[in-house]
């Protein structure tokens, strides 16, 4: 017993000296602890990312600004009651918009007077007029972006890492041997991140491909690829390795202590969202055919 | 015991006969293609349940190679002929899986980042099991088990990118155990690990080892922290064959002479004691550890403390500076001449939010060899990384002689100084070895017959004249490592002043004949007049070969001077985060033999032969 509690002090240690490289989004991540009125965090991670979907290709082709206002609003109420209220969230909500705005515009400037030229004048330095119309046209646009990276949230704000690749192995029936390598690799990102960073350090203490320019900076980054490959294909086989001496494909399935079903309230959420999209679609029918 | 009534199956499936060994090795052989001569070569040996052991060899003796042949990754995922065979639980590795071979012997590979592949612990000792279909009780039963018995179980829901490297390799150990073998294989485990990481492995597989349930096959060339429980020593030799097969006693206490004379790296105080009893001293049996070395000193009659201290001392003056350039050094130590080299005043450098360093004061004399030492997170590498320019220090910090290292420009600093990182890989840029060390010349538009001299005089110092047209990754380890060591060199040497060599950790996770040769090539450079600054965690090399040495603590210098000096303060080093080196420790309390209080290096222990 003595010895039991000796080691486990030593975790304090083990865990305090952890390297604070670390991914700034742990692909990883646990399920979050929430309240049942989070709906969204039991969800099968395919339902959340089949039931946004068909609204999101919809709106590339849109060109007013109701339609993407509509589902921003749909999809704002979804996030605020199926995830945990916390400040990224609030900053989410807040910051797409506002990016959507920037875009908004960038697009106005951008629009071809020539087109507006009708519409009413909004301002006027000298010769140059900025057109309602090509306001409408930037703030359609601004918003469509931040629509559909709004519903793109409504997956990746409640969904693992893990809980995706179990619902593709599962559901979608892709090969387990192609799910779990795939989520090996996310590790490797964080660590080729501070590998290419020293890499860069190495290269600038040697004076290597100094100065200015495009074409110098093309070969600079030539410069990294070779070390940058050789040693990611070498930790590449030693993850192999260590996967393979641990019966990484020994059978045509593996245990799942996880279950991701795919139930009822998966497929209600699914055709609610669909019948959802359907309706804002019919109610707006942005088109203009009429 | 839980852990053993859970894992009985796992171990009735191992073997129906119990008389059965484990691990039946019958003349093995293995090539790699394109090699001359395979390592190991006709290699045979048996391991019975709940054996430990050790298997030494010199640098190339094919260790790691037969590790890998252990469990079957050679032939089957890394292509290599094979002669002979390997038996694994009555199952022959080269008709059988892997995957099958893996429920009968565990891997624990050298490099913990490599062995990671989910996002908890839990997780990840649960992946083995899984993947051999285990019903989900069996594989959470395994899997706490296996982390109770590494002491993580109460960090089970924690990334493993949050675990410290000794940590991480701790739970390799949890991973290979939750698989239900009875044989583990671990190569090098510690290779990667800083001191403190190494310790906290060794707790937990020395617990492992007394619990005897598994047998264990260990690759490890630090025997001072492993020599302690193992069993059973096997050694390669050279050309791979195995030479010696026994116990503790039998192999490495009997015949150390000849591990040593064949380049196996030995326990310090074992090193230390060959020397001691070369100058007389009777100690025996050889002690390997450094409570050992100081029993076994304490315990010697044949000398009695008066005359031999009379008898002692001059040794000491005699022998313990080699006529080389430790004695020049010492010499040079005492000249008033020696100018400061770089000057360090008032530097404090924030990354982030987190300031790394605080107000740092530091000289660094022409010719000096320098090593800089700290826990974790000290800042050793932030302030070897400002001082050679590779971060930038505000202006005015960091002199170099009379350059301003915070305003020189990347071109004219390389001039002055040189910095090989930990990797040499990452500082290659050209396509031939020539083309390496000819561009810090190039830079600086040398006329090209004057490019070509000086390359060639490169070459043949750093013993790479018939590796001129080599791609530099196709060189071998140690050939990399002495390219990038001369890259940074060639510039540095340029503009007419002292040559500066800044070196990042230049021995880790390398074995030790690497290290070895790495650091003879400083020590030469240095003689020749190269001031050479290391970050290293490696306390004896630290005491062997610099002459100075600054400790850092959280970001300040906590102390800088004689490196002697300094690692005669037990409580400075100890509170820095630090472990004094095993000879250190060796002779601390010594209540017989004063003349070896203080001794910190192999080399200043007398020597009946020099």
């Amino acid at each position: 017993m003595s010895d039991h509690a000796r080691l486990e002090l030593t975790d304090a240690a083990a865990a305090a000296s952890a390297p604070t490289t670390g991914p700034v989004v742990d692909p990883y991540a646990g399920p979050v602890t929430h309240s049942p009125v989070r709906f969204l965090y039991d969800l099968n991670p395919l339902a959340k990312i089949f039931a946004p979907l068909p609204a999101m290709v919809m709106l590339v082709f849109v060109r007013d600004v109701q339609t993407p206002l509509a589902f921003i609003a749909l999809t704002a109420v979804v996030l605020l009651i199926g995830v945990r209220f916390t400040r990224g969230l609030v900053a989410l909500l807040i910051g797409v918009p506002a990016f959507g705005a920037v875009i908004a515009l960038g697009f106005a400037l951008w629009t071809d007077a020539g087109l507006v030229d009708d519409t009413a004048p909004v301002v006027q330095l000298g010769g140059w007029t900025l057109y309602g119309g090509a306001l409408e046209i930037g703030l359609a646009t601004g918003l469509r972006i931040a629509a559909i990276v709004v519903l793109a949230f409504i997956a990746g704000l409640s969904t693992t890492g893990p809980d995706l690749v179990r619902a593709t192995v599962q559901q979608l029936r892709v090969p387990y041997r192609i799910g779990y390598t795939a989520l090996a690799a996310f590790r490797f990102v964080p660590r080729f991140r501070h590998e290419l960073e020293i890499i860069r350090q190495a290269h600038r203490v040697r004076g290597a491909h100094g100065g200015r320019g495009p074409f110098t900076a093309v070969a600079r980054w030539a410069g990294y690829i070779v070390p940058l490959l050789a040693g990611a294909i070498r930790h590449a086989e030693r993850v192999a390795l260590a996967m393979d001496a641990r019966a990484f494909g020994a059978h045509p399935d593996r245990t799942e202590r996880h279950l991701v079903p795919f139930r009822t309230r998966d497929t209600v959420f699914l055709v609610a969202f669909w019948i959802m999209s359907a309706l804002v679609f019919w109610l707006f029918f942005p088109w203009g055919l009429s | 015991m839980t852990a053993l009534q859970r894992d009985a199956p796992a171990a009735r499936a191992g073997g129906p006969d119990k008389g059965q060994p484990l691990l039946r090795v019958r003349d093995l052989s293995v090539a790699y293609e394109g090699s001359v001569a395979p390592t190991p070569a006709g290699v045979s040996f048996d391991v019975s349940a709940g054996e430990v052991v050790l298997v030494l060899g010199p640098s190339g003796s094919g260790k790691s190679t037969l590790a890998l042949a252990l469990n079957g990754l050679i032939p089957h995922d890394v292509p290599a002929e094979v002669t002979g065979t390997v038996q694994v639980g009555g199952l022959d590795t080269v008709g059988n899986p892997v995957s099958r071979l893996s429920t009968h012997v565990a891997m624990v590979f050298q490099d913990p980042d490599a062995q990671l592949v989910t996002g908890t612990l839990l997780d990840e000792v649960a992946f083995g099991p899984e993947n051999l279909r285990l019903p989900v009780e069996e594989v959470l039963a395994r899997a706490e088990s296996a982390l109770r018995r590494v002491g993580l179980w109460n960090l089970r829901h924690t990334n493993p990118d949050r675990l410290s490297g000794g940590g991480r390799q701790r739970l390799a150990i949890a991973c290979a155990l939750a698989m239900g073998s009875p044989l583990l294989v671990l190569d090098e485990p510690t290779a990667n690990l800083d001191p403190n990481g190494i310790e906290d492995f060794y707790a937990a597989l020395g617990e492992l080892a007394a619990a005897g349930d598994r047998a264990i096959v260990l690759i490890e060339h630090n025997l001072d922290a492993a020599v302690g429980f193992v069993d059973r020593v096997l050694v390669l030799d050279h050309d791979g064959r195995l030479v010696a097969d026994g116990s503790v006693d039998d192999v490495l206490r009997r015949g150390a002479d000849e591990l040593h004379a064949m380049g196996v790296w030995l326990p310090t105080s074992a090193l230390a004691a060959l020397r001691l009893r070369r100058a007389g001293l009777h100690l025996e049996p050889l002690p390997l550890t450094p409570d050992e070395l100081r029993e076994a000193l304490d315990a010697d009659p044949a000398t009695p403390p008066d005359a031999e201290r009379a008898e002692f001392s001059p040794a000491v003056a005699a022998h313990a500076r080699p006529p080389h350039a430790v004695a020049e050094r010492a010499q040079r130590d005492e000249a008033p001449t020696r100018r400061p080299l770089v000057q360090v005043r008032r530097l404090t450098l924030r990354r982030g939010r987190a300031t790394v360093l605080h107000d740092v004061d530091l000289d660094i004399r022409e010719g000096d060899f320098v090593a800089v030492i700290g826990a974790n997170g000290a800042g050793k590498t932030t302030l070897v990384q400002a001082i050679a320019g590779v971060v930038r220090p505000p202006r005015g910090t960091i002199r170099i002689g009379d350059l301003d290292v915070g305003r020189a420009d990347s071109r004219t600093l390389s001039a002055r100084v040189g910095f090989v990182f930990q990797n040499p890989e990452h500082q290659f840029i050209a396509h031939t070895v020539f083309d390496e060390l000819a561009h810090g010349l190039r830079l600086r538009h040398v006329p090209e017959d004057d490019v070509r001299a000086r390359t060639e005089a490169l070459l043949d110092r750093f013993g790479l004249r018939d590796k001129a047209a080599t791609h530099p990754f196709r060189l071998s380890g140690g050939q990399k490592r002495r390219l990038s060591v001369g890259t940074a060199l060639a510039g540095a040497a340029l503009d007419g002043g002292a040559p500066l060599l800044v070196l990042d950790e230049p021995t880790f996770g390398q074995d030790r004949a690497r290290a070895d040769e790495i650091l003879s090539l400083l020590r030469d450079l240095n003689a020749e007049g190269t001031t050479i600054v290391v970050v290293t965690h490696d306390m004896q090399l630290v005491t062997e070969y610099a002459d100075r040495t600054v400790i850092l603590r959280d970001g300040r210098v906590a102390a800088a001077g004689d490196t002697a000096d300094l690692f005669a303060d037990a409580e400075l080093i100890r509170g820095a985060g630090l472990r004094r080196p095993p000879l250190s420790r060796a002779f601390d309390g010594l209540t017989s033999h004063p003349g070896l209080a203080g001794i910190a290096r192999l080399a200043d222990l007398p020597d009946g032969t020099a």
